[in-house]
């Protein structure tokens, strides 16, 4: 009988992408035959814990599945067993380990337990461990706080006397740390001892690391400290048959579990059970889950096929260890080359652009005609495209629609731009404006250019896809769920702030009255467009899941929520263009290996923006919007402590917009001569500089749902300082001191003492530690933020919306 | 509690035809397939008949088989209400109630079958391999208004190993012979016997004497009485494996015809059996392995074609394995070549060993002491 009781967290939902789209990480099948909380459960077993409450993560029906009632770890007990503590409040965003506050939810188990030592640990690491070994270790060394690391890795596992936690948890309002990770890296005066596991680890954070708990166990070394035979790894029982080898089986160094049938060739992969391996197949480096079927031809290199996945005759699905090809639960992947992609948008670079959404859609749509799709994108004729465009375009022909008891002309044209077919149409009513947006009748616009696209589809289709962009394209789905044979549809969320609404009679000129809901008298094209897409996405997977939360989903929550199974997010990409090795403004270009350069750029910067020439300094800096999601409220004062803290901080900021954050920023600059310097214009010059020469890159955003410039930032191997939230949290991987690792300095709260502490902190990394702020800044650059990336994660999708087969129940 | 069926199986057996296999285990305790044991197939098919009353009537090394089922969890039979029972020999103030047949070891737990009062009794035998739906069986001895139906199939091989029975149009059965010198039919007894509890009760009472064995004693002394004796066709796949040819053979039809017992499309009538925890099986050789079954936990480094390999065995590099059984816990050593071989558990065979047969021969470590001797 141990004399620890144990909390397995697994509320983290990790950045696992596709894969716990339906299930949370502890439920991810590993190994072949295990779910990855079967380590922890055997571990817990082995060291005779049994009482054990589990904390998990949002869908949590095929962990509860999975573990019953814990017979199998002998966890279904009298006294004591197994308790699954689900969340209380489902809104709660999720940290990056389990609050206090949620432990607090289920208080009368820990009144209850009455062991005296607690262990926490996470779902989702892949190890077997004696627990009681680092209890003795917690015991001899007296400390209040015993943490397990392995290497460079913090387990979040922590050994700690009941009493203790007890207190955390009874206090969770008013001491300063959400979780026993702030309690660890920030109280004062606590002794942490650090017991450091020395066999094999792997905790399974991200997709990366799930390929290599997979593939390591091809590692007789590696297995060997996993699969021991006095302490064997339990799962769930099932039957299956022993794996049947064909007579064209050609297996070389790979794991195979019970029911599979191979008779393909399979080398280095992890397969799990019940697959079928058709002959003329080939599989490598890959991870096969449970009921996979891979066909004759079918080639797989590095992919990930989640359970039921069946990879039709002669199809090639080709990733890498850190991206891996992954698809989705029972998905049909078939050998789609050359799918006909149609974009509709309002607007798109090189034509017309107000915002980052028209970069996003340049970018994505040449960058999918590269890899070998057809892709067309659709656009309202705007005089500034007239202007620069008319020469390069031909007319496809006319429409003639009825609009509200008018016949409306609708001249089609085209243009081809770097592989991509853009297809025009123009109206004299509607578009021939000056400006693009901002008119009364908006709403009707773009329900006119939705209109004419449907009507133009013989003209200038057919298409297997059509993506529609944002609010303005966001009718398009319901319009087309009329027609024969419609393509399927994929609206993409890039900002949820703007939804087109409008009175609700609207709907009848449109011929939308049954489709459309009606809040307060007033339709919503966005909410439409939610409703009736195949599939959503947004862009990137934070914020896909903050859109559940009211805070950041506002008014559509309910409608994102409905939709939920069938929302996906992928993180933008940044072009090659920006690159500080063949950069033409900046004043040195320089690379990984020639990051000293830098400096060059920092004394230009500092030059031209008339701050003082300090190569000491700490120099912050931030390019865009002045707009209040981007947190000004709480930079502007957070900037004021930190310079008044220390005299060598420098801040240099380029942008224009809200006039309120304007002031402010001017006042700090008075407040600072010499060490504020501002560009209020946004004029042409490229911010470049800002990049290259800056130390760090500020963007403590409140809310932001992809983020280009701490992408650039990065490749710049400026040091991003950001708010975990959108695509930051996505991007930017948290600087940890114990292990050194990270990419940028983030932090959670949306507030002023959070935003000074995490100044603070990089701040001194870079005076105290200048080499390991310098493996930060070759970390960040290192990253890929690439288009080629966002395109090929696209095609993933789009391979999705098309082959998706009818939803069924099972896990 | 009463319980409108309850099954006997009987695992009583000593199977000495199995030689080494049966030396320390009941038949029904032999491994077969892989990962199976004989057992299996009667439990599970009685989990997907929905009987879950069971007598397990054992004499002959119990231990691994007691040990296996425990309480029958890994077939669902381990429920409140009825659930696996061991019936084994004990003593009155009578004597010593041992088991001299199949017949005899029934007749001593009758007092069993009163606890749940069945109407049917379903006679079972474990060591036998099949996927039979019983219902379907029960409801024939229903409906054809039997006192006994004993089920048939027709063998493969030679018929004068069975007791052969003739069956008139209405399924009666009209003539039982045990292993006759010339078959009056190709229907064989497959030894599955549905008793109406009175008339099993009647012919075991009358019977405690010299009537110990069901095929060769209580079925013909129930027509000689006129008891309804009807019979059953099973047209399933079904194999009575008691040589170590018949259990060799059958093995090797796993992957030679999978279409025989389907244990890969068992969607509808899977085999249960209770298993270990256990990696996946770890094919560490650079494509030596072809038209095989491969059990968890194994490592295998060598060759290996047409051979059955279970769990926990360790296969060295350039050792090659041929048309054989590999049974669990076997470690076979490198250079070591195994050819139409049954290596029964926990067997070490060296490095560089040579067992080249050419008919079914089985090794376990007493034999490979003795190797050297032949040569």
């Amino acid at each position: 009988m141990s004399r620890l009781f144990a909390i397995i967290d697994a509320s983290v939902r990790g950045q696992l992408g596709l894969l716990t789209i339906h299930r949370m990480p502890g439920a991810m099948p590993v190994v072949g035959k295990y779910r990855l909380i079967d380590f922890a459960l055997s571990n817990m077993k082995h060291s005779g814990i049994n009482n054990v409450a589990i904390f998990p993560y949002g869908n949590y029906r095929s962990l509860q599945d999975h573990i019953g009632s814990g017979k199998r770890w002998d966890l279904d007990r009298r006294a004591d067993g197994l308790f699954v503590l689900p969340p209380k409040n489902i809104a709660a965003p999720t940290e990056d380990m389990v609050t206090f506050q949620r432990m607090h939810e289920h208080i009368e188990y820990f009144q209850r337990s009455n062991q005296d030592y607690v262990l926490i640990t996470q779902a989702n690491i892949l190890w077997n461990v004696d627990f009681n070994v680092i209890l003795d270790h917690h015991l001899t060394t007296g400390a209040d706080i015993t943490e397990v690391v392995h290497e460079k890795t913090r387990l979040k596992t922590f050994i700690m006397s009941k009493k203790r936690l007890y207190d955390y948890i009874l206090n969770y309002d008013t001491i300063p740390y959400k979780t026993l990770n702030d309690v660890v890296e920030q109280a004062p005066s606590l002794t942490i001892s650090t017991y450091i596991h020395r066999a094999y680890v792997r905790y399974v954070r991200d997709v990366f690391h799930y390929m290599k708990a997979n593939l390591d166990m091809l590692r007789f070394d590696r297995g060997r400290d996993i699969f021991l035979a006095n302490r064997p790894i339990m799962s769930k029982e099932k039957t299956a048959p022993p794996v049947r080898y064909g007579k064209h089986a050609n297996v070389t160094n790979s794991l195979l579990s019970s029911g599979t049938i191979v008779d393909g060739t399979v080398r280095h992969s992890v397969i799990g059970r019940d697959v079928i391996i058709k002959r003329g197949a080939r599989i490598e480096h890959s991870v096969v889950l449970n009921n996979a079927v891979v066909e004759q031809g079918a080639v797989l290199d590095h992919a990930v096929l989640d359970k039921g996945s069946i990879v039709k005759q002669g199809t090639v699905l080709e990733g890498t260890l850190r991206d891996p090809y992954i698809t989705q639960k029972n998905q049909v992947v078939t050998n789609q080359t050359g799918m006909r992609i149609l974009h509709v948008a309002a607007e798109m670079t090189p034509f017309v652009k107000t915002g980052g959404l028209a970069d996003v859609l340049g970018g994505l749509s040449v960058h999918l005609a590269k890899i070998g799709l057809n892709v067309s994108v659709a656009l309202p004729y705007y005089p500034v495209i007239k202007a620069r465009f008319e020469e390069a375009c031909q007319t496809v022909g006319d429409l003639v629609l009825t609009d509200r008891g008018n016949q409306r002309k609708v001249k089609v044209l085209r243009t081809t731009y770097k592989g991509v077919d853009v297809y025009f149409f123009d109206n004299f009513h509607y578009f021939e404006r000056e400006a693009i947006y901002g008119h009364d009748d908006d709403v009707l616009r773009f329900a006119f250019f939705c209109r004419a696209v449907v009507a133009a589809l013989p003209m200038i289709g057919p298409f297997d896809l059509i993506h529609a962009h944002d609010w303005h394209a966001a009718l398009l789905p319901a319009m087309i769920k009329g027609q024969m044979t419609p393509p399927k549809t994929l609206l993409t969320i890039h900002n949820i702030d703007y939804q087109g609404l409008v009175s609700a009679d609207v709907l009848k000129h449109i011929s939308l009255q049954q489709l459309g809901k009606v809040h307060n008298g007033k339709m919503n094209s966005l909410e439409i467009g939610i409703e009736h897409a195949d599939k959503l996405s947004t862009v990137s997977e934070t914020y896909r899941d903050e859109l559940r939360y009211d805070y950041y989903g506002k008014n559509l929550t309910p409608a994102i929520l409905k939709r939920e199974r069938d929302f996906y997010g992928i993180l933008n990409g940044i072009s090659s263009k920006h690159n500080p090795e063949r950069d033409p403004v900046i004043a040195a270009r320089y690379g990984l290996s020639t990051l000293e350069k830098k400096a060059l750029n920092k004394r230009h910067l500092q030059r031209i923006m008339k701050l003082h020439t300090n190569p000491g300094a700490y120099l912050i800096g931030s390019v865009g919007r002045l707009s209040e999601q981007k947190g000004f409220a709480i930079m502007i004062p957070a900037l004021e402590r930190i310079m008044k803290a220390h005299n060598d901080v420098q801040f240099v900021l380029l942008g224009t917009g809200d006039d309120a954050i304007k002031e402010a920023l001017l006042t700090l600059q008075k407040t600072f001569p010499g060490r504020v310097a501002l560009n209020l214009t946004f004029d042409a010059t490229e911010p470049n500089y800002i990049y290259a020469g800056a130390d760090v890159f500020l963007m403590p955003s409140r809310v932001e749902p992809c983020g280009l410039s701490q992408m650039i930032a990065m490749r710049y191997g400026t040091v991003p300082i950001v708010r975990e939230t959108g695509g930051l949290a996505d991007t930017v991987s948290a600087y940890d001191s114990y292990t050194g690792r990270g990419t940028g300095f983030t932090f959670f709260d949306f507030d002023v003492d959070a935003l000074v502490q995490t100044l603070e902190t990089s701040y001194n990394v870079y005076k105290e530690h200048p080499d390991v702020f310098r493996k930060i800044k070759r970390r960040a650059m290192r990253e890929d933020f690439s288009l080629t990336r966002q395109a090929s994660k696209t095609v993933e999708l789009y391979r999705l919306v098309l082959e998706t087969q009818p939803k069924e129940t099972s896990s | 509690m009463k319980k409108h069926v309850v099954a006997m199986v009987l695992v009583g057996g000593r199977g000495t035809r199995l030689g080494a296999i049966t030396q320390h285990k009941a038949k029904p305790a032999v491994t077969f397939g892989g990962k199976y044991k004989l057992i299996d197939f009667v439990l599970s098919n009685l989990a997907h008949a929905q009987i879950d009353t069971v007598g397990i009537v054992t004499q002959y090394e119990p231990h691994e088989l007691m040990h296996y089922i425990q309480r029958g969890a890994s077939w669902d039979l381990d429920v409140n209400d009825g659930g696996v029972h061991f019936l084994t020999p004990y003593t009155t103030r009578e004597g010593t109630k041992w088991q001299r047949g199949t017949a005899h070891a029934v007749a001593q737990h009758l007092h069993f079958l009163n606890a749940y009062n069945p109407e049917l009794v379903l006679v079972l035998s474990g060591d036998h391999v099949y996927k039979m739906d019983y219902r379907r069986m029960l409801d024939h001895h229903r409906a054809s208004g039997a006192d006994i139906t004993v089920g048939a199939f027709k063998p493969h091989d030679d018929l004068s190993r069975y007791g052969v029975l003739s069956l008139d149009e209405q399924d009666r059965v009209t003539a039982f012979e045990e292993k006759p010198d010339a078959p009056a039919s190709d229907l064989a007894s497959m030894g599955v016997y549905v008793f109406t509890r009175t008339a099993l009760e009647n012919v075991l009472k009358q019977g405690v004497g010299d009537d110990l064995d069901f095929g060769r004693d209580i079925i013909p002394k129930a027509l000689k009485e006129h008891y309804r004796v009807c019979g059953y066709y099973f047209d399933g796949y079904f194999r009575d494996v008691g040589t170590v040819e018949s259990l060799f053979d059958a093995n090797l039809e796993l992957l030679d015809h999978p279409e025989y017992l389907k244990i890969h499309d068992y969607t509808t009538h899977p085999i249960y059996t209770r298993t270990e925890d256990l990696p996946p099986h770890h094919n560490m050789s650079p494509d030596r392995v072809r038209d095989a079954l491969v059990c968890d936990g194994t490592m295998i480094m060598g060759q290996v074609e047409h051979s059955v390999i279970s769990s926990n065995v360790l296969i060295k590099e350039n050792a090659f394995v041929k048309n054989s059984l590999i049974f669990t816990g076997v470690k076979i050593g490198e250079h070591s070549r195994l050819e139409n071989v049954i290596v029964l558990e926990d067997t070490v065979i060296l490095p560089r060993t040579e067992l080249v047969y050419d008919r079914p021969t089985v090794i376990d470590n007493e034999t490979l002491w003795k190797v050297g001797d032949d040569r």
